[in-house]
């Protein structure tokens, strides 16, 4: 393991900034997410540390606006035009556990074997991940019991592994990637360290056998008892690290535009409403029902793994308390 | 009189109680305890047994009103309690035609002012929460308008609204006042949590839901943000009645209310003092003419 | 079917290519078939019976559609008039270059079909995917048992490919074609009825059955399938949905665990059984 003390993590980061694009977790006028280094070293946002953030790393990967294609359409002429890809490596520093195996559910969908997504492949391939053990939980934080070993980052994910140790970080390379990174930065010390003792999370549950019961569930009365206080707005959709909903839309200037593809969520009713009127998910029972099965049920049935990784941003979040973990244990509970 | 806390929660289970037994009413909505002790989040009671999920406590802040308007169309007969902005909204709602009196019951419940969850989220266990801030401001914690009440009126702390924030504001130049809104809503992420729990944003179909229109574009930035946040705060003007939802269930902490409340000062100053919903018989001042009103722009 | 360059799958599948409308046929007054090739004059791309396209207007907008045929360097597309885009696109001359991208979904089960007596059982625009299965079944004649082609509109005017049904299909002698529109009107001394009554009244031999149409008449068709003793494996059906992607990743067209743009649009009655009625 390589260590740098706390109070020269600034200059680790400005050695990194240096040489790659830096994203670190920010606090920007109250709001946590990823951004540009630059922002901390000019004083625009500070350094977030603390905990997780609010908007999860998938913005990295999938921006909430992101042009997929320039085009013009000038009389009977189209032209289309791709976008360029990442000029240069990213550095992605401090990201959490459970956003680890989030990214690892978006690999899943955007780098399957028949259609992978080039523009989401190009940052993931540009991209090193450093992830940075959580060793005191929120009292919103689940992951334990959706699976996510709090002690060691999503292997398919992470490159360098992050330890707080207290009054100084541990550092310690999971790919070739990350080694080659490591191996770059000045000031680091070398030797061995025992792992930080990570406090249990008090939301503990045992999520085993949950898809197979929630299969015969699907008209179960539990959906009209949660779902009638869901304001069908997005913010669960748009925090949550493995929501990956888009949309497809444009934006015109003249007679040129961009395709883009935008964040959506199933919470909207323009999401799923057809031209002729049809409208298959009318209501917050069918929205909520389909949000909540997609994570706990189809996306397992799928991929063999949950959609929900047990960051407890929704828990949170959302402005009525809409608690998962709550159904889930109802659910278990059967 | 029920006055404590522990006192009207215990009064708001037999009231359900009592109204669910009766058949008065097919269904309770009240609130319950949430994840985290300052969560507090609404709750639906249909049946006598589980009125003991009842709660009354310092964060029932969320409004109920609004969800009255899922029941306009059904046989429902629906009980809500509601605090002194609850009531204000419901006057609201039915003005705006959005509800019927005839299909609810409104338990008012006077209110001594809800704690600041946001806050409370990031102080440490134990700490001492101030205030929300819409709560601050309140010059009607005492229901408008009921069918029952629990407990005795309070008296309101507050009798003049605090206008500093908004003068603080206008007393900016241009570029500092663009500077600011640009970096408050550079954070919004447009997930309409502002929109859905207002309860003045209560129309059956929205701009923002009708991308293809072109109206606004998906695109998520400062600029599109701002259109969508100063379209909502105009249309909302006069009609809002400062329970401060909006501000506080936004994730990325926008001064949601700051905007509200110049739309505010700026009304009262074009069509003299208003105080949306505190009855039904007062129009919205956007929303009527008279012969009256400042006519600068003919 | 000689495979052009254009069929090379391009990196970014949600990124179309530019293709040309180089004839458009009226079919009904809410109708059109458009036929499309590249710029180069090639075929856009090679879709199986029943897979889907993405046909876009970019400025518009951008929705999936069934193509109805196909030839050597052209597909066929016919399209309802019914939102923005629809009515961007009627409103299209010969010479428009539009954005295009495909196939997906499914298709038909053609192996599944061969060897067997196929009843289709088509309503409205619902013809248009079954269409594309028909002209395949017609094309590989040798492969499939008896063929009966059941299909209503609202109207006469209403009925899409008048061309085949009262032309190409009728005078074939190993095909019949039933066609019949729902209230009497003048003009039409063919058959006036619901398409399921016809179906009852025809009673095809219960083998295998393709049905596509608006929902209600679905609904009952498949009431009458049943009754003359189709199973539920054999009746198949194509569904629609909104959808952005068409790559099972947008997450709208979702049917439980099942995209209908990547696991349909083709299922049978028997898969949807399985399905949340949600659709």
């Amino acid at each position: 393991m390589k260590f740098i003390e706390k109070t020269n993590l600034t200059s680790l980061l400005a050695q990194l900034d240096a040489q790659y694009r830096l994203l670190v977790p920010v606090d920007y006028h109250g709001l946590t997410q990823f951004a540009p280094y630059s922002q901390v070293d000019s004083g625009v946002s500070q350094l977030y540390l603390d905990g997780n953030v609010t908007v999860s790393p998938k913005t990295v990967y999938l921006p909430q606006s992101e042009a997929m294609y320039k085009f013009s359409a000038q009389g009977k002429k189209l032209a289309i035009e791709e976008m360029p890809p990442l000029d240069r490596m990213q550095v992605l520093f401090g990201v959490r556990h459970c956003d680890t195996k989030a990214i690892q559910c978006l690999d899943k969908v955007f780098l399957d074997d028949t259609f992978a997504d080039p523009q989401y492949k190009d940052k993931r391939d540009k991209t090193i991940v450093f992830s940075l053990a959580c060793n005191n939980p929120k009292a919103t934080c689940f992951c334990e019991s959706m699976g996510i070993d709090r002690a060691h980052a999503e292997q398919s994910v992470a490159d360098v592994q992050v330890y707080d140790l207290g009054e100084r970080y541990g550092f310690e390379a999971v790919s070739d990637k990350g080694q080659a990174c490591l191996n770059a930065l000045n000031g680091m010390t070398d030797g061995e360290a025992k792992l930080p003792e990570q406090k249990p999370q008090s939301i503990s549950f045992d999520a085993q056998g949950l898809p197979e019961k929630l299969k015969e569930m699907f008209d179960h009365p539990i959906w009209d008892e949660y779902a009638f206080k869901c304001l069908n707005c997005g913010t669960c959709s748009y925090i949550c690290p493995t929501c990956h909903c888009f949309d497809i839309n444009n934006k015109m200037r003249g007679t040129t535009g961009l395709k883009l593809r935008t964040w959506d969520s199933c919470m909207f009713g323009e999401y799923t409403q057809m031209a002729g009127g049809h409208q298959p998910r009318p209501g917050k029972k069918e929205r909520v029902r389909n949000r909540f099965l997609h994570k706990l049920q189809y996306f397992n049935e799928k991929h063999n793994m949950s959609l929900c990784v047990g960051c407890g941003r929704c828990i949170a979040k959302c402005p009525v308390n809409m608690d998962i973990t709550k159904f889930i244990r109802q659910v278990i509970a059967e | 009189m029920p006055n404590t806390f522990a006192e009207i929660q215990n009064e708001m289970r037999n009231i359900a109680k009592e109204l669910l037994e009766s058949g008065e009413a097919t269904m309770v909505i009240g609130w319950e305890k949430g994840a985290l002790p300052y969560q507090s989040t609404p709750v639906m009671i249909r049946s006598a047994e589980d009125v003991d999920k009842l709660i009354w406590d310092e964060y029932c802040q969320q409004n109920l009103s609004t969800y009255l308007i899922d029941y306009i169309y059904t046989d429902e007969k629906v009980a809500i309690f509601a605090k002194g902005c609850d009531t204000r909204a419901y006057n609201r709602l039915i003005q705006d035609n959005r509800i019927k009196a005839e299909k609810s019951i409104v338990i008012g419940v006077p209110c001594l002012g809800m704690k600041n969850a946001r806050e409370a989220a990031k102080l440490p266990e134990g700490a001492e929460v101030p205030m929300a801030n819409a709560c601050k401001e309140c010059r009607y914690p005492n229901p408008v308008t009921f069918d029952r009440k629990i407990g005795e009126d309070v008296t309101p702390w507050c009798t003049e609204r605090d206008f500093s924030d908004v003068e603080a504001i206008e007393a900016l130049s241009a570029d500092e006042k663009y500077a600011f809104w640009q970096s408050q809503y550079t954070k919004c992420i447009r997930c309409y949590a502002c929109r859905n729990i207002c309860p003045a944003c209560n129309c059956t179909s929205c701009i923002f839901d009708q991308s293809a229109s072109g109206w606004c574009s998906k695109d998520v930035n400062a600029s599109e943000n701002q259109f969508y946040g100063v379209t909502r705060a105009f249309h909302v003007a006069g009609r809002c009645i400062e329970c401060g939802q909006c501000e506080m269930v936004c994730p990325s902490e926008v001064p949601i209310m700051l905007m509200n409340k110049k739309f505010i000062k700026d009304i009262d100053s074009l069509f003299g003092a208003h105080e949306a919903g505190i009855d039904i018989d007062t129009p919205a001042p956007l929303s009527h003419f008279s012969v009256s009103d400042p006519e600068e722009f003919m | 079917m000689k495979a052009s360059a254009n069929d090379v799958k391009r990196l970014n599948n949600l990124i179309p290519k530019v293709g040309v409308v180089r004839e458009i046929l009226d079919e009904t007054p809410d109708v059109k078939t458009f036929r499309i090739s590249t710029p180069e004059g090639e075929k856009p791309f090679t879709p199986m019976p029943g897979q889907l396209g993405m046909y876009s207007m970019p400025a518009v907008g951008e929705a999936m559609f069934s193509v109805t045929s196909q030839g050597p360097d052209y597909i066929d597309m016919a399209i309802k008039k019914t939102g923005v885009l629809t009515e961007a696109l009627h409103a299209m001359e010969v010479g428009q270059e539009v954005g295009i991208r495909g196939p997906y979904g499914n298709g038909f089960p053609i192996e599944k079909l061969k060897g067997r007596d196929i009843t289709f059982v088509a309503g409205g625009i619902g013809l248009a995917p079954v269409r594309s299965l028909i002209l395949y079944c017609l094309e590989h004649r040798a492969d499939f048992g008896k063929i009966n082609i059941i299909y209503g509109g609202r109207s006469k005017d209403d009925l899409c490919f008048k061309k085949d049904l009262f032309e190409n299909w009728a005078n074939l002698e190993d095909a019949n074609v039933y066609v019949t529109i729902d209230r009497p009107q003048e003009g039409w001394d063919g058959h006036v009825g619901m398409v399921p009554d016809y179906l009852r009244e025809i009673s095809p031999n219960p083998e295998v059955a393709v049905v596509c149409g608006p929902p209600i008449m679905i609904k009952f068709a498949l009431v009458a399938l049943r009754e003359l003793g189709f199973k539920d494996e054999d009746i198949i059906t194509t569904l629609e949905l909104r959808m952005k992607c068409g790559i099972g990743k947008c997450g709208r067209c979702n049917i439980g665990s099942n995209y209908v743009c990547l696991d349909g649009p083709v299922f049978t009655q028997a898969q949807l059984n399985e399905m949340p009625n949600e659709y």
